[in-house]
């Protein structure tokens, strides 16, 4: 028996589980994490099926202008808002601007942020230290403060504000990456490519980033929680998208702030929304946290 | 420890110069000239072109930053361009304002948040240990800003209990030697004024302190459960001390030291959420100022009163260190 066959008879018998199905296994037992993964999932049915679920158009007109827009009826399940467009539609369709922008900062962020932390911990020395000096002084700079200066100065169109929001999240994945790639490049398997010959961009590529990817994933889950809060932020501080058609969701909470007394619909609906969509991402992030690393219980 | 503290200081410097370089770039950045911004509708090419030079926007831009530089050096930082005050007057008052509102969030914060991540810990997995996690889960998914404004209409619209903007009621007559305006009563010895300055801090504070309050609560809990199972703690327990002193003495001290670094860490998010809660609650501090000069293209204002910001975060930051290698002496020698 040759010793590849003698290594496979040894894995069947083994029934070896990997890492991420052992997590995978570990998160569908975590209640919390399932609920929050239902809380998501309804979110990305919406955005994907608003046309079909909205009963009407994000913009379009089907009552009267009025200074108290009516409330909650039973023609209209969320209200009306000061234009008579049905607050419903506005806020299902508006779950697709925040979950895009959840999205598109974070794959900002993190291709950015691994892309500097994974070179800062692989070539080490001097590159290390110039691109972890920058990141520290990004993050002296409080996070949300970072995103209205890069709002201001990149301007307040949808993309230029999922851009801010995903610069403000690159030092925080860096940090991230580069302590994974740090602790995996001391280890065996490592040392065993790079004396097998391996280049050093397939050991980077090929051995070290799959395995420092967990934290990775965690924090991106949590991460796009940050965004959809910090877009909303922006809006209220007059600093969101442009754009007043825009049914987003923070954008039409700050323009109703000062209705509260009259047609409370206008700030409870949408900000609730973003209560029930941040707090689903963050109870999926904690259990993916858990079942990655159950010591981390957080 | 003096070296330890010298060390992290000197690595301070290029940390503090790096910042006012992107502080001055990012202002220099910015769409919209402040000339512009000053002079509104009346802006002539010539009215321009003349508050340009007075400000020295026509320098080059290197001189521009040296310039900069020196002054915030000597301590000059200049007029606010939008009202004709030194920037450095303004700050006096609205830094107060912040801080005041933060330390009063971080109290409550602290006051709540580790009794009930202690409990929580004690009751592993019952119910209270499990109606805490949801509880400050849900506080941390709440945007700071839709929490402020449901408080403000509840407590202060709707039941009147509160105050709902401000931080002293505008018919009141107070001195204001410190800034920090129940600092001020006391000072005055106003009890009046007290009780005044106090019930307009309590909304904007507990809608500030509620996800450092979540945070705190979820980590003290995490650390108690930790320092549990070690083995001085059964140790304790096997040799008959009662609870109340183990839980004390050997749980609680030793569970405090992530605590204490989480506590420091808040200062950033703190600072962040002022920004949101002195919007909602026209509470004049550091983060309205901040929103105020970027509205109204006020460089002079921007490019301190960002600086201090990250200042205040750094600063912050090596406190947490300083005291983290105090309370654990491993960490001055590495």
């Amino acid at each position: 028996m040759s010793v590849t066959e003698a290594e496979t008879l040894e894995l069947d018998l083994d029934q070896p589980t990997g890492l991420w199905r052992e997590a995978g296994k570990r998160l569908r037992r975590n209640k919390a994490a399932m609920i929050g993964a239902a809380i998501v999932l309804a979110f990305i049915l919406l955005a994907i099926f608003a046309p079909l679920i909205a009963p009407y158009g994000p913009s379009e007109r089907v009552g009267s202008l009025a200074a108290v827009p009516p409330g909650p009826s039973g023609e209209f399940l969320f209200g009306l808002d000061e234009q008579g467009r049905d607050l419903l539609s506005r806020v299902v369709f508006g779950t697709r601007l925040s979950l895009m922008v959840g999205l598109v900062s974070v794959v900002v962020g993190l291709s950015l942020g691994m892309l500097l932390g994974s070179i800062a911990g692989y070539v080490g020395g001097r590159v290390d230290n110039v691109i972890m000096r920058f990141m520290d002084l990004m993050l002296a700079f409080p996070a949300f403060l970072l995103a209205i200066g890069l709002v201001t100065v990149l301007g307040r169109g949808m993309w230029q504000i999922m851009l801010a929001i995903g610069i403000v999240q690159v030092p925080i994945f860096a940090r991230l990456l580069r302590g994974s790639v740090l602790a995996q490049r001391q280890s065996d398997y490592v040392l065993a490519a790079r004396s097998l010959g391996t280049p050093g961009r397939s050991i980077l590529l090929g051995h070290i980033l799959p395995n420092a990817l967990a934290p990775v994933i965690v924090q991106a889950t949590l991460a796009m929680a940050t965004a959809i809060i910090e877009v909303a932020g922006l809006s209220f501080v007059g600093l969101g998208p442009q754009d007043p058609s825009l049914p987003e969701w923070g954008r039409i909470l700050a323009d109703n702030a000062n209705r509260l007394q009259s047609a409370a619909h206008l700030v409870i609906f949408p900000g609730f929304a973003i209560v029930l969509s941040v707090l689903g991402i963050n109870l999926l992030g904690d259990g993916l946290r858990e079942s990655i690393d159950p010591r981390l219980d957080l | 420890m003096l070296v330890f503290v010298g060390k992290r200081l000197l690595a301070l410097i290029p940390i503090v110069i790096g910042m006012s370089l992107v502080v001055f770039l990012y202002v220099r950045a910015l769409p919209g000239s402040p000339a512009q911004a000053l002079l509104g509708e009346r802006a002539t090419a010539e009215s321009t072109a003349a508050i340009e030079e007075e400000l020295g926007l026509t320098d080059p831009i290197h001189e521009q930053y040296i310039n900069y530089v020196s002054n915030i050096a000597s301590g000059d930082l200049g007029l606010s361009i939008r009202t004709r005050r030194p920037v450095w007057d303004e700050f006096k008052e609205r830094f107060p304002a912040t801080i005041e509102l933060s330390m009063a969030a971080m109290a409550i914060a602290i006051m709540f948040g580790v009794p009930l991540g202690f409990l929580a810990a004690k009751r592993y997995q019952g119910f209270l240990d499990n109606a805490s996690l949801v509880t400050s889960l849900i506080g941390i998914s709440f945007p700071i800003f839709f929490l402020a404004l449901i408080l403000k209409y509840i407590f202060a619209v709707k039941l009147g209990w509160l105050p709902s903007i401000g931080r002293l009621d505008v018919t009141r007559d107070l001195a204001h030697p410190t800034n920090f305006y129940v600092l001020d009563a006391i000072l005055a010895g106003d009890s009046g004024a007290f009780w005044d300055a106090v019930r307009h801090l309590i909304l904007p504070a507990v809608a500030l302190g509620t996800i450092p309050l979540a945070i705190i609560a979820r980590i003290t809990r995490a650390a108690v459960l930790d320092v549990m199972n070690e083995d001085y703690v059964r140790t304790a327990n096997a040799k008959g001390l009662r609870a109340a002193i183990v839980d004390r003495r050997h749980v609680l001290r030793n569970a405090m030291l992530p605590v204490v670094t989480v506590i420091g860490l808040q200062m950033g998010l703190l600072l962040t959420g002022a920004i949101l809660t002195e919007t909602v609650f026209s509470w004049q501090g550091l983060g309205l100022w901040m929103l105020e000069a970027i509205r109204f293209r006020d460089f002079a204002v921007l490019q301190s009163g960002i600086l201090f910001f990250a200042v205040i975060v750094t600063v912050t930051n090596l406190a947490v260190d300083v005291s983290y290698a105090y309370l654990d002496p491993r960490i001055r020698y590495r």
